[in-house]
């Protein structure tokens, strides 16, 4: 267990100053700007917007429909392709498996690292998206605080199937990153999934497609019962063949 | 002796059966510089990451330290310092970063960090990011990741490749003051002979996957000294090698002198006898002796 948490904390200092740090931050703070940005743009509707009851509920839905549809599947693909192929960048895998740490360990800190940073972008994203109801009434005089409480719960639930529908995403990109020595196949495939599974989105099967889950929630706000648990089954069968073929490798570096 | 690496009967083939190497025999004592040379594909590269777990082994055994590599891994990883080719440095970190990487993994004391900047001559730049280092910068930077946690072996596969002379130069002392005040057994593979000659204290040679040569310096000397021709000198160099074909001794001349093989002290004295009894004047006989690079190249084409 020692072991473990010393390789992440080996593995956290690795993404200081990395693109993947910076596009956590930009993607859970973009849409929140751009609607806040929105709303000061409709300056005169801001204090009805803010004494409405229905504030967080519009907020969550407009954050999420964009957030969801594009930026979430979009962030999760490079960030896990460029955490995972740190090491290839670097050319430093052999440098990593002549470190005294079982390859098991290696794995799963990685893997840590990348779900922590989805992590942060959840928290970051609802932070933003609170400041985005409260910072015009701490900027504009006349503009109430909001009057309706902050829906924790709801706000909770919602990050949770989000978090939930991207993990297929991060397991597979993990894989392939874990798989190939290149940094742009992995991000290719990843690109590509994505795109077949905007096409497929009306298709009646389309919840069988691994990447598909973060745009039907955004698009529908759910996903179809009783198939919630295909993302999970999904990253559990990506997370597992990823540490087999990772562990089988003759190469490692 | 001690050794603390003793690798036998390694080989390995690729996965279309092409042998790269053939019962590979390596013994590095303890406390040596163990100078592992061979030419550019000769296998060098793939020994050295088949000892250090990169690669998965298919035949032969690996002892580091007194113990089996296969069995006792992260053991043996904890007490070895590795640099196999090209330096891995996280560029987008600084120098002291790359280092604190490593120490949360070896969980050796902090004060290691600059211990080891101050040893490689990287002290002042520790917070520079090592994407600014040059090439000869960031050699010594992967020097001090391999030394950090103090190991007592340090496995370096051609860390002098790409320096100018100087930085080769300031490489072979560093890794000298480093076997002479620490104590770090010292495994070092290079293409380059004279490279060796100046650092190593016991000697592989490998060449097309097999290993040629292994022994100590003085054995390569001993090599050195042993006669492999004579040149003659006389007046009338046509006449005698009239005189060596019809004895059917085998002559060189591309030198615009005449080399004959290492016969007997003895025949020679004949030889030169005969070549006086025949009118010829013998105004020189002079031994050729190898010298290391000939033994090289001798050894790596038989």
């Amino acid at each position: 267990m020692l072991a473990y948490i010393f390789s992440v904390q080996s593995e956290w200092l690795k993404r200081k100053n990395s693109a993947a740090v910076w596009l956590t931050i930009l993607g859970g703070t973009f849409v929140p700007l751009i609607i806040l940005g929105v709303r000061f743009y409709h300056f005169d509707q801001l204090a009805a917007q803010n004494a409405s009851a229905d504030l967080w509920e519009r907020l969550y839905r407009h954050g999420w429909q964009y957030m969801g549809f594009l930026l979430l599947p979009m962030g999760g693909i490079l960030v896990t392709s460029l955490i995972t192929q740190l090491e290839t960048r670097s050319n430093a895998w052999k440098l990593l498996h002549v470190t005294p740490q079982r390859f098991t360990t290696i794995f799963l800190a990685k893997l840590t690292v990348i779900l922590v940073l989805l992590l942060f972008f959840f928290l970051l994203f609802n932070i933003n998206i609170y400041l985005t109801g409260v910072v015009p009434a701490w900027v504009v005089h006349d503009v109430p605080y909001p009057v309706a409480p902050f829906p924790w719960i709801k706000y909770l639930s919602g990050s949770g199937q989000f978090l939930l529908a991207c993990l297929p995403i991060v397991a597979l990109q993990y894989l392939l990153g874990l798989l190939y020595r290149n940094f742009m196949l992995p991000l290719g495939i990843g690109l590509g999934l994505y795109i077949a599974s905007v096409m497929a989105l009306s298709w009646k099967y389309a919840y069988t497609i691994p990447y598909i889950y973060c745009m039907m929630l955004a698009n529908n706000g759910v996903i179809p019962s009783g198939t919630y648990i295909m993302p999970a089954g999904y990253f559990m069968v990506f997370a597992v063949l990823a540490y087999i073929l990772y562990i089988r490798k003759k190469e490692k570096g | 002796m001690n050794y603390c690496i003793e690798v036998a009967g390694l080989a390995y083939q690729f996965s279309d059966n092409t042998p790269v190497l053939k019962d590979i025999q390596l013994r590095v004592p303890q406390g040596a510089i163990y100078g592992f040379l061979g030419p550019n594909g000769a296998g060098k590269t793939t020994t050295l990451r088949l000892i250090t777990g990169l690669l998965r082994m298919q035949k032969g055994t690996v002892q580091i330290l007194g113990r089996s590599f296969r069995e006792h891994r992260l053991e043996i990883l904890r007490q070895t310092g590795s640099l196999i080719e090209s330096p891995a440095i996280y560029e987008h970190l600084s120098a002291a970063e790359n280092l604190l990487v490593l120490q949360r993994i070896y969980q050796c004391p902090k004060s290691n960090i600059m211990e080891v900047l101050q040893t490689v001559g990287l002290a002042a730049v520790s917070n520079k990011k090592a994407g600014q280092f040059s090439l000869g910068m960031k050699q010594r930077l992967a020097l001090a990741m391999a030394m950090l946690h103090h190991p007592k072996l340090l496995i370096l596969d051609e860390p002098t490749n790409g320096l100018d002379p100087n930085g080769i130069i300031e490489m072979r002392d560093l890794l000298k003051k480093i076997n002479r005040e620490q104590g770090i057994s010292i495994l070092i593979s290079s293409h380059l002979l004279p490279e060796i000659e100046r650092l190593a204290t016991h000697l592989g040679i490998i060449s097309k996957g097999r290993m040629v040569f292994e022994g100590s310096l003085e054995q390569l000397s001993g090599l050195r000294q042993q006669v492999r021709g004579y040149l003659l000198d006389t007046t009338d160099n046509a006449a005698a090698l009239e005189l060596l074909a019809a004895q059917e001794i085998p002559v060189v001349t591309d030198t615009g002198r005449i080399q004959v093989p290492a016969l007997p002290v003895a025949a020679i004295a004949e030889l030169n006898s005969q070549l006086v009894q025949q009118g010829i004047g013998v105004y020189g006989i002079q031994p050729v002796k190898n010298d290391l690079e000939t033994i090289f190249m001798d050894l790596i084409q038989a």
